[in-house]
C-alpha cells in the first residue's frame, strides 16, 4: 500500500560565541575535559546566570535569516528535571516566549522550490557530556552551558530527500551568517526527527516516532528511508506503530528502539526569576539585522545576475563559504568577476590540491589574486604567464614583483610588435604564399614565430591581429 | 559595641569578638564555623578592622559553607559571595559563619542541623530565624554587624526578638551572587546592626550593581549615613491597622500605640491605613507557594554529584536519589513537595500562577498606599520570642498568625526597603517595630528609623548576662 510520510525536524545548534550562554567561561570544542567551566557552569550554590549578549545577537540573526518574527521581549524559563549531565537540576530555556516564531526556509530540489515552515526558534543552554565506562561515569562539563538555539520545523516535509535538503539548507545558512559551525559530526548541530506514516488517502497523521543520533545528512536520508520501509511493512501486516524514540545505528544503517514513550514528562516550567525580561529596542534589532552577513541565496543571485557568472560557477563558489568569502574580498579590489572566478575555481584549486593545502592555509591573499586579475585584464601578462604568477603568489610572492623579476611581461606595444611581424613576414615568403593558397595553418605558424622572436612576451591577440592585417596587405 | 567603637579597637577588635563568641557559643549555639583572622584588606575602609559574622549561606572562599544542611556539611566554596568581597574590601574581617534554619527555610532557627540557636534575653526562647545566629551575635554584643538573608522576614523578625536593628534594603540593592538561595525572586541580602546609623553605614559598603547578578540595580549608592537628618514635621507614617486589629497581646499593642502617639506629639504625621484583610490573609499562602516552588528548583543542584555530601549508589541516578534522601531533613522535603506540587502542569494555573497574580495585587496595593506616606509602620511581631518547646503549637490559620506573624513579607513581594528596630520591652523581652518605604528610597526609610530610634532611645542594646 502507499503511505504518505510526514516529517518534522528539531535542530539544536550551538552558537559559536566566545563564552557560554549564562556564564563567562570560555568554550572550545576540542579542549581538555573540564577546563572550560566555572562555578556557574558547575551550578555551585549561590551562582547566578548572566545572559550572553552575543548569543542573543546570534539568535536574532538566525531568526532574521529564517524569516521569523522576533519577540522584542527576551524571557527565560526553567525546565526542571534531574539528570547528572544537568548541573542545576533545571535547564534555562525559552518555553513561553521563544525569541522567534513563524518563519520558513526554501529548499530547492531539481529546480522546484518548496517552503518549509519553521514554528519557532528559542535559546537555551547545553548539558554536560557523559561517558559511561564499565563501572563508572565520567562527566565533562565543558559543554555545560554552551549557548544553543533550537529550531523547530513544522511537519512540512514528506520525503527523506526533503528532510535532507532542509537540514543541508539550514546548515548552509547558519554557517554563512556565522551563527554556528553547524558540524553534525562534532555535535554542534544535532537533529531529532519526528516521522509518521499514514495511508495516502487518510487525513489523519500516523503515530509519531522520534529518531535521534543522526550525525550526518546522509544518515538522515538513510534513517528515514529505513523508517518508511519498517513502518509501512508493519502497517501492511495490520500491526500498530508504537510511539517510540529510536536511534540511528551507524553499523547496521537502521534505526533501533531506544525507549517507548510513556506519558510525557512534566518539566514544571516556570519563569526564571534570576533574569528579568529584557526589552530589546527596535533599533537594536534593526542594527543587528542590517549588519548581518549576506545570506547564501542573496549571494547566489548577486553572483549570477550582477556579476554575470554562470550558475555552475556561482554554485561552485557558494558551496564553500571560505571560497565565496575569498572571492568577495577579491572582487572588492578588481572588476573582472569571470576571470577571478575562473582562476579561483580551476587554476588555484588545482594548484592547491597538488600542494595539499586549503585556501586559508596557503599564502595567497585576495589582494594578490586581484592584482593578477588586473594584470591579465590590462594585457600586462598573458593568461599563460598568469598561471606562473599564481603559483608564486600561493607561495607568498608579490605578483608584480615576481612578474618583473622573471621577465614575465606582455608586450602590447603595437609599433614594437608590428616591427617583429614585418621581420617574420619578410623571413617567411613561403608561408605567405601558403596562406594565400588557402592554408590557414600558415597563419598560426607566423604568429608563433612572432611570439618566439618576442621571447614569449608579445601579446598573442595583438600579434595575431597584426599578422592578419599585414598578410591582407601582401 | 557599635561599628565606630569596634573600629577604635583596631587590630584587637577581631580577637575580642572571636574570643567572646567562643565563650558565648556554648550557650547561644549561634556559630557553625569559626573563621581565623585573615587580616584587614583596607585600613582606610569604612569597616576597617570591624569583625563581622555572616550567615552560613554566604559563600566564603575556602571556608565551609553549609547553610546548616547535612547535604552541604563538607562544602567549601571556591569563591566569595559579592557581599563578602565588598565587606573585605571595606576592611571588615569575617570571624564566624552563623547558624540558620536549614537552607534558610524557616522562621525559628530550630531546623538548623546543629540544633536551635538561643535567645540571649532568655535561653529557653528562640532567636527567630532564619538568620538566628547572626541576630544573637549582634544582640549579645559579640559583633556590631552580621549579615543575614531575608526571604519572608528572616532578618526583620529575629531582629525584633533580639532587640536589634534588622535592615532589608530594596530588591536589587545588594548583589545576591554567592548567597545560597531560598527563593530567588524574594531573597534579599540583609543584615543586623545595633543602631540605625550603623545600618545606614553598612549599606554604603554592601550596596551596588554587580554584573554577576542581573537583578542587581544600577541605582546610585548614596552616603546613607550622612543623610539621616530629619524634621519630624516632614515625616509621615502610615499605620497598618490590620496588624493592630489582629493582635491579641495587649502589652505589645500598647507599646506600639504609645510610640505612634509620641511620634505625633513630636509633630510627625500619622495616617491609619486599612488594607483589604483578605489580601493580608493571603500573604502567607501566596508566599508559601512562590517561595517553595522556586526553592524546589533552586536546590535541585544539591545532588551530591559535583560538591557536597555524596552517598553511594550503583548509578548516577541512585547516587543522586540517595544523596538527596539522606542530605535533607524531612522538613525541607515537605517544602520541596509543596513547591513541586504547585508547579505541576495540572496545578500550576490554580496554585503557582494564581500566587503570582495575588503577589501582583499585593504589590499594587502597598505601592499605592506608599504614595501618601513616607513609610508604613506596624509591630514586627504580635508576640515576644516564643519558647523553644512551644514553637510547634501555633495555630497557623488564625488571623493573628496569618497577619501579625507574616505580613512583613509584603516588602519581599514588592522589593521594598524595610527595617525593624526595637520599640520597647514586654515581660523583659524586646519587641520590635517595622518600617517599610518605597523601592530604592532607603534614605527616607533610614531617616524615619532614626527619628523613631531617637524617640524610643533604644539603641546599641546588648544582652551579655545570660
Amino acid at each position: 500500500m502507499n503511505y504518505q510520510m510526514t516529517i518534522g525536524i528539531e535542530i539544536h545548534m550551538e552558537l559559536n560565541t566566545k563564552t557560554k550562554m549564562f556564564s563567562g567561561a570560555p568554550y572550545h570544542f576540542k579542549k581538555e575535559a573540564n577546563t572550560c567551566t566555572n562555578e556557574v557552569d558547575l551550578a555551585l550554590p549561590g551562582t547566578l546566570p548572566c545572559v550572553n549578549q552575543m548569543a542573543v545577537k546570534k539568535a536574532i540573526e538566525a531568526c532574521a535569516a529564517l524569516n521569523l518574527k522576533i519577540d522584542p521581549l527576551v524571557c527565560f524559563d526553567r525546565k526542571n528535571y534531574y539528570y547528572s549531565d544537568l548541573p542545576k537540576g533545571y535547564q534555562i530555556t525559552q518555553q513561553f516566549h521563544p525569541i522567534g516564531r513563524d518563519g520558513y526556509l526554501t529548499i530547492k530540489d531539481e529546480g522546484v522550490s518548496k517552503k518549509i515552515r519553521i514554528n519557532r526558534i528559542h535559546m537555551e543552554e547545553d548539558t554536560a557530556k557523559q561517558f559511561h565506562l564499565h563501572d563508572e561515569t565520567l562527566i565533562d562539563f565543558n559543554r555545560a552551558g554552551v549557548p544553543l538555539i533550537e529550531i523547530v520545523s513544522e511537519p512540512d516535509m514528506h520525503t527523506p530527500r526533503e528532510a535532507a535538503l532542509y537540514v543541508e539548507k539550514l546548515r548552509q545558512i547558519m554557517t554563512y551568517i556565522g551563527v554556528s559551525d553547524a558540524k553534525m559530526e562534532e555535535g554542534s548541530m544535532r537533529c531529532d526527527i519526528n516521522v509518521s506514516l499514514a495511508r495516502a488517502d487518510s487525513e489523519e497523521l500516523g503515530v509519531k516516532v522520534e529518531i535521534k543520533n543522526l550525525n550526518s545528512i546522509a544518515n538522515i536520508e538513510t534513517a528515514l528511508k529505513y523508517e518508511y520501509e519498517r513502518q509501512s511493512e508493519l502497517y501492511d501486516k495490520g500491526e500498530t506503530i508504537t510511539q517510540d524514540t529510536r536511534r540511528f545505528d551507524e553499523k547496521s544503517q537502521t534505526t533501533v528502539l531506544m525507549r517507548h514513550k510513556e506519558g510525557s514528562i512534566d518539566y514544571k516550567y516556570f519563569p526564571e526569576p534570576n533574569i528579568f525580561p529584557i526589552a530589546l529596542k527596535e533599533d537594536y534589532i534593526k542594527e543587528i539585522i542590517a549588519k548581518m552577513d549576506e545570506l547564501p541565496d542573496v549571494k547566489l543571485e548577486r553572483y549570477e545576475k550582477k556579476m554575470g557568472l554562470s550558475a555552475y560557477d556561482a554554485n561552485t563558489l557558494l558551496s564553500d563559504k571560505e571560497l565565496a568569502n575569498f572571492f568577495d574580498e577579491t572582487m572588492k579590489l578588481c572588476d573582472n568577476a569571470k576571470l577571478a572566478c575562473n582562476m579561483l575555481v580551476s587554476e588555484i584549486q588545482g594548484l592547491l590540491s597538488k600542494l595539499g593545502q586549503s585556501l586559508c592555509e596557503s599564502k595567497l591573499s585576495p589582494g594578490a589574486l586581484a592584482k593578477i586579475v588586473k594584470m591579465v585584464d590590462a594585457g600586462e601578462i598573458s593568461s599563460k604567464q598568469a598561471k606562473e604568477v599564481l603559483s608564486a603568489a600561493i607561495d607568498g610572492a608579490d605578483p608584480s614583483e615576481f612578474a618583473q623579476k622573471m621577465g614575465l611581461k606582455q608586450n602590447s606595444n603595437e609599433d614594437e610588435i608590428l616591427k617583429l611581424v614585418l621581420e617574420v613576414l619578410n623571413e617567411n615568403p613561403q608561408s605567405i604564399s601558403d596562406f594565400k593558397n588557402g592554408k590557414d595553418r600558415a597563419m598560426g605558424y607566423l604568429v608563433g614565430q612572432v611570439m618566439k622572436k618576442s621571447k614569449g612576451q608579445a601579446n598573442p591577440a595583438l600579434a595575431s591581429r597584426l599578422v592578419k592585417e599585414e598578410l591582407a596587405k601582401r | 559595641m557599635n561599628i565606630q567603637e569596634s573600629k577604635n579597637l583596631g587590630g584587637a577588635a577581631f580577637k575580642n569578638s572571636y574570643e567572646k563568641a567562643q565563650k558565648y557559643n556554648e550557650k547561644l549555639n549561634a556559630i557553625v564555623t569559626f573563621v581565623e583572622d585573615e587580616g584587614c584588606q583596607n585600613q582606610q575602609g569604612l569597616l576597617a578592622n570591624v569583625p563581622v559574622a555572616v550567615k552560613d549561606n554566604f559563600s566564603t572562599k575556602g571556608v565551609k559553607t553549609t547553610a546548616c544542611s547535612n547535604i552541604l556539611a563538607n562544602y567549601q566554596p571556591v569563591f566569595d559571595a559579592t557581599a563578602i568581597k565588598k565587606l573585605k574590601e571595606a576592611g571588615a574581617k569575617i570571624f564566624a559563619k552563623a547558624s540558620m534554619d536549614e537552607l534558610a527555610m524557616g522562621g525559628t532557627n530550630l531546623t538548623a542541623n546543629i540544633g536551635p540557636c538561643h535567645n540571649p534575653y532568655d535561653l529557653k526562647r528562640i532567636s527567630g530565624g532564619s538568620s538566628g545566629g547572626s541576630a544573637v551575635l549582634v544582640a549579645s554584643g559579640v559583633t556590631p554587624l552580621a549579615l543575614g538573608s531575608d526571604t519572608g522576614d528572616s532578618v526583620r523578625k529575629p531582629a525584633a526578638y533580639c532587640g536589634i536593628v534588622g535592615t532589608k534594603p530594596s530588591y536589587g540593592r545588594i548583589s545576591r551572587y554567592g548567597v545560597i538561595p531560598y527563593a530567588s525572586s524574594l531573597d534579599h541580602v540583609a543584615y543586623f546592626t545595633g543602631n540605625v546609623y550603623d545600618a545606614a553605614l553598612a549599606l554604603e559598603v554592601l550596596a551596588g550593581r554587580d554584573d554577576l547578578d542581573m537583578t542587581s540595580s544600577y541605582e546610585p549608592v548614596l552616603n546613607y549615613s550622612q543623610l539621616l537628618d530629619y524634621d519630624f514635621s516632614k515625616l509621615s507614617f502610615g499605620v497598618i491597622d490590620n496588624v493592630i486589629e489582629a493582635m491579641s497581646n495587649q502589652k505589645i499593642k500598647e507599646t506600639f500605640l504609645k510610640l505612634i502617639h509620641d511620634l505625633e506629639a513630636k509633630g510627625a504625621k500619622v495616617k491609619h491605613i486599612h488594607f483589604d484583610n483578605d489580601l493580608l490573609k493571603a500573604l502567607f499562602p501566596t508566599y508559601f507557594i512562590i517561595a517553595n516552588a522556586e526553592a524546589s528548583a533552586n536546590h535541585s543542584n544539591l545532588d551530591g554529584v559535583r560538591f557536597g555530601v555524596r552517598e553511594k549508589g550503583d548509578s548516577m541516578e541512585e547516587i543522586m536519589i540517595n544523596s538527596r534522601t539522606k542530605g535533607f531533613s524531612s522538613f525541607i522535603k515537605k517544602r520541596f513537595v509543596v513547591g513541586s506540587y504547585s508547579l505541576f502542569e495540572e496545578n500550576q494555573e490554580r496554585l503557582f500562577r494564581k500566587a503570582q497574580k495575588v503577589r501582583r495585587l499585593v504589590c499594587e496595593s502597598f505601592n499605592e498606599s506608599l504614595k501618601d506616606v513616607d513609610v508604613l509602620i506596624a509591630p514586627a511581631s504580635g508576640q515576644v520570642a516564643p519558647l523553644i518547646q512551644n514553637e510547634e503549637k501555633q495555630d497557623e490559620l488564625t488571623d493573628e498568625y496569618l497577619i501579625c506573624e507574616n505580613y512583613m513579607v509584603f516588602a519581599n513581594f514588592a522589593g521594598l526597603p524595610s527595617i525593624t528596630l526595637p520599640m520597647g520591652f514586654v515581660d523583659d523581652l524586646p519587641v520590635g517595630v517595622n518600617l517599610s518605604a518605597k523601592a530604592f528610597d532607603e534614605v527616607t526609610m533610614f531617616r524615619c528609623a532614626k527619628a523613631l530610634e531617637d524617640v524610643t532611645g533604644l539603641k546599641d542594646l546588648v544582652k551579655e548576662d545570660f
